[in-house]
């Protein structure tokens, strides 16, 4: 599906494109694709421009590559802070404004505030939580870039992003490393 | 498929030093474990998915007629009986209280045992995924119920405000506003997790599938490649969400358990029953897991993918949960028994002794002495056989459970005026109720329909979930077959198991 002209323009703004060409090599085995991936490091090649696809998460380095930093890990208290405060306004402030004297109790009693006050804590922290995955993933995308279906059948990708003075290099090491087929976005 | 490559030895360790066949002489059989070929899996299971088997096709029926008949029983309801007296509505609130139950704690089930690394949960996580789609038909089941709920509190002709005793703060009408985002709040979560668990594949599936599927899984999967970062993303991903789904998870049973049925009984104090609610809805939901991935074993031609190891492992969870039932039903029964107020005396007989006697026994024999016995024997337990059939008399019993709790709270007494709930807004003291101790009541045939059209939404629901999603988890079947390969030990043939973290 191609991408509606305007979000187009906006990805632009946040980020000019790049001269940089996409080649994916294929590869039957990891064994070869991560000796691909070290050879790409030793061509000069940053770490940060290539990526290996797989169909299912293969252990972390197994296959060299960079380690990958994400801050999923911030969006749940961001969300849990922003619905705790909204659960101590809304209660604190309800009962205030129709003060109910129930059993005795003081009309700011902490423990039935507590219930809502969870409540918010929890529906914050999801939903924010869902954000981040969305936001961190990159998903959705519009267009499906460079990549081939075999991948779902166990072979491995190794996807680089290359200079176009580097662009015969590229397939050239992909190939002495043992890829099945290299691929470009031409 | 190449689990019987795996599951068998290999030609060349067919025969040890001494002649012997090596596979004979393991004591477990070559469908205890099973591993499949990670490379046809996404390809297999799809063909598997369309080529639907008789008693699938029997499923989606029987859900769809059964809902039908329930959304008659409701109406008819509605119609003769309104929602102005929630008396009415006990069994309807019994049928929610069992779906919600049974299918909440389900997606649990993936998050915990993906949570604690185990290889035998990979078959099973997709099935306890898929209830997360129970959980919008939850949504829908449960505003009815809230209509029926009372109001906390009324105002007398005087002007004196009367309440009755929640768990909320200080407001008149019903907490329905909290209960509802509760709910949703949940549910959200459940659909959360069981989209990014089935993300890769979906996004792996999408060139095989055609049509509405097609559709789905390239708006639903855009852009996953299987990058480091998104799989990195989505292990933290499920981490989290799955802490949060529990902790919701456990909290909304709290609101459900104390709302309608502790609140609905005059005097019922009880700390025990939201972590006994909780720890039933663990053993259900696991229950109706086991029972979905026999059906896909035996019947759903998905033999050479489950092996009878996730049986095996799991039945030993559901004794566990079993047993942990079992204490705490009696731990209520013995603190109330001990404490022997007039008020626990009566509840006592009316949830144990007397009005719902019958029931109560039904419903022990049901998630306890039957299963138990069952759940023992490591024979049932290893063959797989086991736990599906200890977990078909659990979900029986919980049923009986849901009708012995909730019908019985609803109908427990009349929400007005002078009658057992409101009690003027300044009293302390709770003064002793629910005597006389009220006869048991029974269900009309609207109640009945509205029973099964509970069990029927379920079915038609979790099988259209099937229909739309792959009903095993790729990504994790192929994770597993990376780890995991079974291999010879001097003469038994055994799971060698690789853990990388």
């Amino acid at each position: 599906m191609a991408m509606p002209a305007i979000l187009q323009r906006m990805r632009d703004a946040i980020s000019p494109p790049s001269t940089k060409q996409a080649i994916l090599g294929l590869f039957q085995d990891a064994e070869s694709a991560a000796n691909a991936g070290d050879a790409l490091k030793g061509a000069g090649v940053p770490d940060t421009d290539y990526d290996f696809l797989t169909d299912s998460p293969y252990p972390e380095g197994s296959l060299g590559e960079r380690e990958e930093k994400h801050r999923l890990y911030l969006y749940p208290f961001i969300g849990a802070l922003l619905g705790l405060s909204s659960g101590i306004m809304i209660t604190a402030m309800s009962q205030v404004a129709y003060p109910l004297v129930t059993g005795g109790k003081p009309v700011l009693s902490l423990p039935p505030m507590a219930i809502v006050c969870y409540e918010g804590t929890m529906l914050g922290a999801i939903l924010f939580t869902v954000i981040g995955i969305v936001f961190e993933s990159r998903l959705p995308k519009f267009q499906l870039g460079i990549y081939d279906n075999r991948i779902t059948q166990g072979f491995l990708g190794l996807r680089v992003k290359a200079e176009p003075e580097q662009r015969y290099e590229v397939i050239e090491i992909m190939n002495s490393a043992g890829a099945v087929e290299v691929k470009t976005d031409e | 498929m190449a689990s019987e490559t795996q599951a068998h030895p290999p030609a060349d360790h067919g025969h040890d030093a001494h002649g012997h066949d090596a596979h004979e002489h393991g004591h477990f059989g070559p469908e205890m474990w099973v591993i499949p070929e990670a490379s046809g899996l996404v390809a297999e299971v799809n063909e598997k998915q369309r080529t639907t088997p008789g008693i699938f096709r029997m499923v989606l029926y029987a859900g769809a007629a059964l809902t039908i008949l329930g959304i008659v029983g409701f109406v008819l309801k509605a119609m003769t009986a309104g929602f102005s007296d929630h008396r009415a509505w006990g069994f309807y609130v019994a049928t929610f209280a069992f779906v919600f139950t049974l299918t909440a704690s389900a997606p649990l089930a993936a998050c915990a045992f993906r949570f604690t690394k185990s290889h035998w949960r990979r078959p099973l996580s997709r099935i306890a995924e898929i209830f997360s789609l129970v959980s919008i038909v939850n949504i829908l089941l449960f505003i009815p119920a809230l209509i029926a709920l009372p109001d906390i509190g009324v105002m007398t002709e005087g002007g004196e405000q009367m309440v009755r005793r929640s768990i909320w703060f200080q407001e008149l009408v019903n907490p329905s506003g909290w209960l509802l985002a509760g709910m949703v709040g949940l549910s959200f979560c459940s659909v959360a997790i069981l989209w990014l668990a089935a993300l890769p594949d979906m996004a792996q599936s999408r060139h095989l599938v055609t049509g509405f599927r097609a559709s789905l899984y390239g708006k639903l999967a855009g852009g996953w490649y299987g990058t480091k970062k998104q799989w990195q993303v989505q292990k933290g991903g499920l981490a989290i969400l799955g802490a949060l789904y529990f902790m919701m998870v456990v909290f909304v049973q709290f609101l459900v358990v104390s709302d309608f049925a502790m609140a609905m009984i005059p005097g019922w104090k009880d700390s025990i029953l939201p972590p006994f609610y909780t720890v039933i809805s663990f053993q259900g939901g696991l229950a109706a897991i086991l029972l979905v991935a026999y059906a896909m074993r035996r019947w759903g031609g998905y033999r050479d993918m489950i092996g009878q190891a996730p049986f095996w492992a799991a039945s030993k969870v559901l004794l566990g949960l079993t047993l942990l039932h079992t204490y705490h039903l009696f731990a209520f029964f013995i603190t109330y028994w001990y404490g022997r107020l007039e008020v626990e005396q009566a509840i006592l007989n009316y949830l144990m002794f007397d009005s719902y006697i019958g029931i109560f026994w039904a419903q022990l024999f049901f998630t306890f002495f039957i299963p138990f016995p069952i759940l023992v024997s490591n024979h049932a337990r290893r063959e797989g056989w086991g736990a599906p059939l200890a977990a078909i008399f659990i979900v029986i019993g919980l049923m009986l459970w849901h009708i012995r709790i909730f019908a019985a709270a609803f109908a427990a007494a009349p929400a007005e005026l002078g009658g057992l709930y409101y009690l003027p807004s300044n009293a302390f003291s709770f003064p002793a109720m629910l005597l006389p101790v009220p006869g048991a009541t029974f269900p009309d045939l609207w109640d009945i329909f509205m029973i099964l059209g509970g069990v029927g939404i379920v079915l038609l629901v979790f099988r259209i979930g099937m229909m739309l999603l792959p009903p095993l988890s790729l990504w994790e079947m192929k994770e597993g077959s990376m780890y995991q390969r079974v291999d010879t030990l001097i003469r038994g043939r055994y799971l060698v198991l690789t853990k990388p973290e």
